[in-house]
C-alpha cells in the first residue's frame, strides 16, 4: 500500500463531505481558471484586433468613441456621416501616411433573418489593412465585390460570380477578390467601391469614418492634436486606438481586480473550509491516529498523512473546478459578451493547458496551507491520549 | 489472595544463567503519576519485573490497578514520570518521541481491545499498515501472517465484514508484521464470546510456542488461568509475580 493511496481512501471515507469540501474548492478555481483565461483571452483579442484595424486613429462623426469604435471593428450602421470633404484635410495633416475613407452600413436580410454589413472603400485602405491576403483584386469597378473569407464560404461564392447582395433586393456583384481568413469581423464584411457603397446606400459625398495610418506611430499625440484643431476638427471626433484599447484595457482591468479579490476570497474560504472539515475528521480519528502512532507511525507520518488527504482534496477540487471552467468555457463567454462594453471578436477565454496547470498549483498550494493546522493538531497527539480520548474506529 | 502467597520483588528475577534466554523487558520502579486537578493519582508505583524472551505473561488485577498504564509504558505509548524501562537492551530513558516511536515500531507488537483496525483499508492492508511507517514492501509477509491466522480468505474483505474474532485475528497479524520480539494485548478477549476468545488465546499460545513473548492484560480468567507467569497489580502496585520460573 501506498502512502497516496491510503489517503485517498481516508479522504473518502465521508463521501458526502468530502463531495462538499471538493465542490467548494472547485467553485474558487473554476472562478480563478475563468478569470485567468479571460484575461489572456482579452488582452491577446484586443491586441489582435488593433493589429488586424491596421490603423492609428479612427476618425469618425461625433458621439461617443467607444461606440464608434465598436461599430467600425464590427460592423453596424452608423446614425451620424462625415462630410467627403473632410477626408482632405485628414490627409493634409502633417505625419499621416493614408487617410482610408469608408461608408459603412448593415442591412437585415428578411428572408434568411441574418445582418450584413457593407463597407464601401478605395484601394488606399489596403495601405491600412497591411495583414490583408486577397485572393483576386480589390474593388474598383462597378459591381466588383471584395468579400470577407466567412460570407465568401457561407454563400459558397468564388472568384468571378455574379451574386445578388443579401439584404439589398435588386443589386447585384460580381466576386473580384476574396479574403483570407483574418479571424476578425472582416471575414464577415462585403466590401465595394466607395462611390458604388454611397450611391446605394444614398449617402452621397458622405462617409462613417477614415482609418488614418501615421508614418511614425510615436507622433500619434501631435497628429491627433493637429486633426483636432483643424477647420473640421468640430466635427470629427478623433479616436486615437491605441489611447481607445487601453481606455477600455483599463475599464476591463479594473473589473478584473475586483473579480480577482472575490476569486481570492473564494480561494481563502474555500481552504478555510478544507481546514475545518480535515480538523473535524482528525478529531473524529483521534483513536485511530493513536493506533497508527501504536503500529509504528511517528508524528511526522502522521502529519505527512493528514497533510497528503488535504492536498488530495484540494487537488481534486482544483481538478473539478479547472475542467468545468473549460467545459464551461463557451457559456461563460456569452455570458460576457452580453454583458462588456467592448469585446473583440476573437475567442474571450483562453482556457490553456498552462493556465489549468497553473490552477491545479494553486489548488495544491491552497491544500499544503490549509492541511498545516490539522496535520499539525494530528502530529501532537501522543498515542496514549489519542487511544484514550478518541472514538469511532 | 492471601498475602503469605506474595513473593518478594527480588524473588521475580530468575538467576543468572548461562542459558537463560535473553532479557526483553527489564522494569525497574516505573512509576506513572498523574495530576488530576490538586490531587495526585498514582497510576504505578514503583514496579520492577523482567521478562525474558518466550514467555507468556498476563498482566491481572482490578479495573484502576495500572494494568493498561504499565502495558503502554511497556510498548513506549507512554513514558514513566520515574524508574527505568529496557526494551531488548535498549534503556528508553530520555529517548523522545521519534526514538521511542521507533523502538515501538521494531520490537513491539500491539493488540488492542477494540481492534484498532481502519474501516477504509483492506484486511491485507491493515495487516500491512505498520509497514507504510517502516518503509518496507511487505504483501507477502501479510499473506504470510493472514495464512498463519487463519484468514487468508478475508484479505480483500473490509474489517466491518469480519465476526469480532477475525477482527482480533487480523489485529494480531497486523502486530506481527513488523517481527516484534513482543506482543502486548490489551484485553483482547473483552469484545469477544467466549469461543472466539478460546481461538485467539490459542493463537497467542501457538504464537508464544513459536518463541514470541507475549504479554496480556486482561480480566478473562481463562486467559490468565493459561499464561503460566501472572503479574498481579493492585493500586498500581505489583503485589504478585508467579515468575518465570513456574512456566
Amino acid at each position: 500500500m501506498h502512502w497516496i493511496v491510503m489517503a485517498l481512501k481516508n479522504a473518502g471515507r465521508r463521501r458526502l463531505r468530502a463531495a462538499v469540501t471538493v465542490g467548494g474548492v472547485a467553485i474558487a478555481i473554476a472562478a480563478l481558471f475563468s478569470l485567468l483565461s479571460f484575461q489572456r483571452g482579452y488582452q491577446s483579442g484586443m491586441q489582435g484586433e488593433l493589429e488586424r484595424l491596421g490603423a492609428h486613429v479612427l476618425v469618425v462623426p461625433k458621439g461617443c468613441p467607444y461606440d464608434a469604435a465598436s461599430m467600425a471593428l464590427h460592423g453596424a450602421s452608423w446614425p451620424c456621416y462625415l462630410k467627403a470633404d473632410y477626408l482632405k484635410r485628414v490627409a493634409q495633416t502633417s505625419g499621416v501616411a493614408t487617410a482610408a475613407p469608408l461608408l459603412m452600413n448593415a442591412v437585415y436580410d428578411s428572408t434568411t433573418g441574418e445582418q450584413f454589413v457593407y463597407q464601401g472603400a478605395e484601394p488606399g485602405l489596403l495601405a491600412v489593412k497591411r495583414a490583408w491576403h486577397i485572393h483576386g483584386t480589390f474593388p474598383t469597378a462597378v459591381r466588383e465585390r471584395l468579400l470577407g473569407a466567412r460570407i465568401a464560404e457561407k454563400r459558397h461564392l468564388r472568384i468571378g460570380q455574379e451574386f445578388a447582395l443579401p439584404g439589398l433586393p435588386g443589386e447585384t456583384g460580381i466576386v473580384s477578390g476574396i479574403l483570407a481568413p483574418t479571424q476578425g469581423a472582416d471575414d464577415d464584411f462585403t466590401y465595394m467601391p466607395l462611390a458604388e457603397a454611397q450611391r446605394i446606400f444614398q449617402r452621397p459625398n458622405q462617409l462613417t469614418h477614415i482609418l488614418v495610418r501615421l508614418t511614425d506611430p510615436n507622433i500619434l499625440d501631435a497628429v491627433v492634436s493637429d486633426l483636432r484643431g483643424c477647420d473640421a476638427g468640430m466635427d470629427m471626433n478623433v479616436v486615437p486606438l491605441t489611447h481607445l484599447f487601453h481606455t477600455i484595457q483599463g475599464l476591463v482591468n479594473s473589473t478584473r481586480t475586483l473579480l480577482g479579490c472575490v476569486a481570492l476570497v473564494a480561494l481563502l474560504i474555500a481552504g478555510a473550509g478544507v481546514s475545518n472539515t480535515v480538523l473535524m475528521a482528525v478529531t473524529e480519528r483521534t483513536r485511530e491516529i493513536g493506533v497508527l502512532r501504536a503500529v509504528g507511525a511517528t508524528p511526522w507520518d502522521v502529519f505527512g498523512l493528514i497533510w497528503l488527504e488535504t492536498v488530495q482534496v484540494c487537488l481534486l477540487g482544483g481538478l473539478v473546478g479547472a475542467a468545468v471552467a473549460m467545459m464551461g468555457a463557451r457559456g461563460i463567454e456569452t455570458w460576457l459578451r452580453e454583458r462588456l462594453p467592448f469585446s473583440p471578436t476573437e475567442t474571450l477565454l483562453r482556457p490553456e493547458f498552462g493556465l489549468f496547470l497553473a490552477c491545479l498549483l494553486t489548488a495544491l498550494l491552497l491544500g499544503s496551507v490549509a492541511g498545516l493546522l490539522p496535520a499539525w493538531r494530528a502530529s501532537r497527539l501522543t498515542p496514549i491520549e489519542a487511544i484514550r480520548q478518541g472514538g469511532g474506529v | 489472595m492471601n498475602t503469605q502467597d506474595l513473593r518478594p520483588i527480588e524473588a521475580m528475577v530468575p538467576p543468572f544463567s548461562a542459558s537463560a534466554p535473553p532479557v526483553v523487558i527489564e522494569a525497574v520502579g516505573l512509576t506513572k503519576t498523574y495530576r488530576r486537578g490538586t490531587e495526585s493519582v498514582h497510576a504505578l508505583d514503583g514496579v520492577s519485573f523482567t521478562v525474558r524472551e518466550g514467555e507468556f505473561a498476563a498482566i491481572v488485577g482490578p479495573s484502576g490497578a495500572g494494568k493498561t498504564t504499565l502495558l503502554h509504558l511497556l510498548g513506549c505509548m507512554d513514558t514513566p514520570t520515574a524508574g527505568a524501562l529496557t526494551l531488548s537492551g535498549h534503556s528508553t530513558v530520555g529517548l523522545r518521541d521519534g526514538e521511542l516511536t521507533r523502538l515501538r515500531r521494531e520490537q513491539v507488537g500491539f493488540v488492542f481491545q477494540h481492534f484498532g483496525l481502519l474501516p477504509t483499508l483492506t484486511v491485507a492492508e491493515n495487516v500491512a499498515l505498520p509497514t507504510l511507517f517502516s518503509r518496507r514492501r511487505a504483501a507477502e509477509r501479510a499473506r504470510e501472517l493472514l495464512e498463519r491466522v487463519g484468514l487468508s480468505h478475508r484479505q480483500n474483505h473490509r474489517p466491518h465484514e469480519l465476526s469480532g474474532g477475525e477482527m482480533q485475528r487480523v489485529a494480531i497479524a497486523r502486530a506481527l508484521v513488523n517481527s516484534p520480539r513482543l506482543l502486548l494485548a490489551d484485553e483482547p478477549t473483552g469484545n469477544l464470546d467466549s469461543a472466539s476468545g478460546a481461538s485467539i488465546l490459542a493463537l497467542f499460545q501457538q504464537l508464544n510456542r513459536d518463541g514470541l513473548t507475549v504479554l496480556v492484560v486482561t480480566h478473562n480468567p481463562v486467559l490468565a488461568a493459561a499464561a503460566p507467569r501472572q503479574l498481579t497489580l493492585r493500586d498500581g502496585k505489583l503485589v504478585l509475580d508467579t515468575g518465570p520460573l513456574s512456566r
